[in-house]
């Protein structure tokens, strides 16, 4: 029941919060000047109604006897002073056709009648139906007929109500929108700081003003912000100083191992060191990822800071190759995006033997490098996961291949700290393509 | 080796010290060791010595600091090889901008120690560099180029970075050390040679080429590094260090 009534209004309500507010707001004060109009109007048309017909009654019981004692060649002047707004008399028999259609005409007819008494039979017709008007007629005791034409006002209800209402109306959903915008704004700005958080960077505190609730929120945001910087903070100093304690032990069991007689213990031993050095470096790099906002960003070529990577890469007989130009510099932290490239055509390198990047992009133009492998690829739905630290596809469990689980993570955080992002995909015919994208602003 | 190169070990881990003596001694090489700064200075007293191997990380004085007192002292020629605890190329440079020649990183093996203490000396024998690259002065300045030696780029005139790969870096940093001079390939090959002992095939021809192209040089015009026939190469642009921030 609960979960049909929540589905229905998922599905019926606006998506956001400041729509639904607006809706229910209007919808409501729609609905309750609606009623009150509905209310006053009927209110209004009651008490004129019935004040129309106590004085019509006695006006009428008195003009009709003042006709009947006048002569009749005097009446005619009288008409027009006996006459009000919603009603005359004539001299005469009218039109006598029909019947009388409303039963408000009725009942005004049979009041007439009541207050003429006995002397005078009244009957009455409808001459027009819109807009309503019927006529009363009588026999003055002379004889000569009488008619009393009735025309029924409009709604009893001064023109500039609605007006006024609708004003109101305006000005009400005015300080709806107001309300609303006040109160989904800072909403939609902590919105906005949490999703750009990067506690890394120093994490930009959002200013504490507005409203005791809204400053209230965006203290523990910040709050939050602070304690999860102090966790990073921790986290490296941790990572750090057990990788920086290790690395005496490891030299000496290093120089003790090499030492020893020629063996196949001995080469295993010093197999077994060399893996545990390379954790304990990732370990550092991918704690000091986190940490890596510090390099300031720089002009920079990117045709030749590719072309140097590749070259490094050849000159150590890797089969690193490149394709594309770019011809324009970028504002990019050369540091942090030659670790990230190294990160993934290591990658490459490690699981296909060879890597092929490729450049695109610039003037003003985002700039994308891709390095692809003809490797194993990934299978896709671990694509997402292969970016958390020390993850490992199942496949390269045995260290043997399978390495830290820290490089892509490394490249992740770093390309994150320099503002570009990262898209892994399986490419067709095989092998796996890093997209590396980062803004393209020309320096 | 001629003579035999005396060695001197500075670090504070009295295990990893006396083991690298005793490696080095095994491999031809004589060997003094010194826990801290002030044993260093007294061995520095009484015999003269090829080359420090210096510990970053010690207690009190640490390497950084010990190497920096080095280079301002009468022992200022001493080359100096760091041993250093963290791989991140910040620190790694840190190293030598503090006038130290070389590093390692450790964990290393002590086969690797005895490679790069070999190149080192080799270098520091043939050709001492006549500009002392410091830490205040970082900036190598010739023609519209100025070389970062900290970063191992290049910046152009309106401070764009030009990346080098490492190979073009050193043979780049071998010119800029000795302008206007004439080097022969086995001399450039010598000084060039990969500290990341990567295998290095190119040849010299190859490698200046490549590095022409980058500093835009035209292989006709040659205004920077200039071909002498049968003979080698020549940088001809005059070399100057620039302060720390320019």
């Amino acid at each position: 029941m609960n979960e049909s009534r929540a589905g229905f209004i998922e599905r019926w309500m606006p998506r956001t919060i400041a729509s639904r507010l607006y809706l229910i707001l209007s919808v409501g004060l729609l609905l309750a000047y609606g009623l009150s109009f509905g209310l006053l109007f009927y209110e209004r048309y009651v008490a004129a109604m019935s004040l129309m017909l106590d004085t019509l009654e006695r006006d009428i019981a008195t003009s009709v006897a003042v006709l009947d004692r006048l002569p009749a060649a005097e009446r005619g002047d009288w008409l027009t002073r006996l006459q009000r707004g919603n009603y005359r008399y004539i001299l005469g028999p009218g039109e006598t056709d029909g019947p009388l259609v409303s039963g408000r005409a009725q009942r005004v007819t049979r009041l007439i009648g009541e207050a003429l008494g006995e002397r005078f039979s009244v009957h009455g017709n409808t001459t027009s139906t819109t807009p309503e008007r019927y006529q009363v007629h009588l026999t003055l005791s002379d004889g000569q007929p009488l008619t009393i034409e009735i025309t029924p006002g409009a709604a009893p209800v001064a023109q500039w109500l609605p007006v006024v209402l609708v004003v109101q109306l305006g000005v009400l959903l005015l300080c709806t929108w107001a309300a609303v915008r006040l109160t989904t704004r800072p909403l939609a700005r902590l919105a906005d700081a949490a999703a750009s958080l990067n506690p890394s960077a120093g994490g930009q505190h959002l200013q504490e003003g507005g409203p005791v609730e809204v400053a209230k929120a965006v203290s523990a945001f910040n709050a939050m912000q602070d304690r999860i910087a102090d966790h990073l903070a921790e986290r490296l100093r941790i990572l750090a100083a057990i990788s920086h304690d290790l690395q005496t032990p490891l030299t000496r069991m290093t120089l003790r191992t090499e030492g020893m007689d020629e063996s196949h213990e001995r080469d295993k031993l010093l197999g077994d060191l060399d893996e545990m050095q390379h954790l304990v470096r990732e370990g550092v790099a991918y704690a000091r990822s986190a940490h890596s906002a510090s390099e300031p960003p720089r002009r920079v070529d990117p045709d030749a800071f590719l072309d140097s990577l590749v070259l490094d890469y050849q000159d150590a007989g890797k089969a690193v190759t490149m394709a594309g130009r770019v011809g324009a510099p970028v504002m990019t932290r050369p540091h942090a995006l030659r670790r990230v490239l190294g990160n993934l055509v290591d990658n490459a390198i490690k699981y296909a033997g060879a890597a092929e990047l490729r450049i695109d992009g610039g003037h003003g133009r985002p700039v994308s490098i891709a390095v692809l492998d003809r490797g194993p690829g990934i299978p896709d739905d671990e694509l997402d996961a292969v970016m958390q630290p020390f993850y490992r596809l199942e496949a390269s469990r045995n260290r043997g291949t399978g390495g830290a689980g820290l490089g892509l993570a490394i490249a992740q955080q770093l390309t994150l700290s320099i503002g570009g992002s990262l898209e892994l995909r399986n490419r067709e015919g095989g092998g796996l393509q890093v997209t590396l994208t980062i803004e393209g602003r020309d320096g | 080796m001629d003579p035999i190169d005396h060695i001197l070990i500075v670090d504070d881990d009295r295990e990893i010290r006396q083991m690298l003596a005793d490696y080095l001694q095994k491999n031809g090489l004589r060997t003094s060791v010194a826990g801290d700064g002030r044993e260093m200075r007294a061995a520095l007293e009484t015999t003269p010595v090829d080359l420090i191997v210096l510990d970053v990380m010690m207690p009190g004085d640490d390497g950084l600091v010990l190497c920096r007192n080095l280079r301002a002292s009468k022992h200022r020629a001493i080359p100096v090889l760091m041993l250093t605890a963290r791989d991140d190329a910040t620190d790694r440079i840190v190293g030598l901008e503090m006038g130290a020649d070389d590093y390692v990183v450790k964990p290393f093996s002590a086969r690797e120690l005895l490679a790069r203490i070999k190149a080192v000396i080799r270098r520091t024998r043939m050709l001492p560099p006549n500009l002392q690259v410091t830490e205040a002065s970082r900036m190598l300045a010739f023609g519209q180029w100025r070389l970062d030696t900290t970063a191992r780029h290049l910046l152009d005139p309106q401070d764009t970075v030009v990346a080098l790969s490492g190979a073009e870096f050193r043979l780049l940093r071998v010119f800029l050390d000795h302008p206007q001079r004439i080097l022969s390939r086995d001399q450039l090959l010598n000084l060039t040679q990969g500290r990341e002992a990567e295998n290095f095939d190119r040849s010299i021809d190859l490698l200046v080429s490549r590095l022409r192209q980058r500093l835009m040089d035209d292989a006709r015009e040659q205004t920077y590094i200039k071909t002498v026939r049968s003979e080698g190469y020549v940088f001809s642009v005059p070399v100057t260090l620039l302060g720390g921030d320019a």
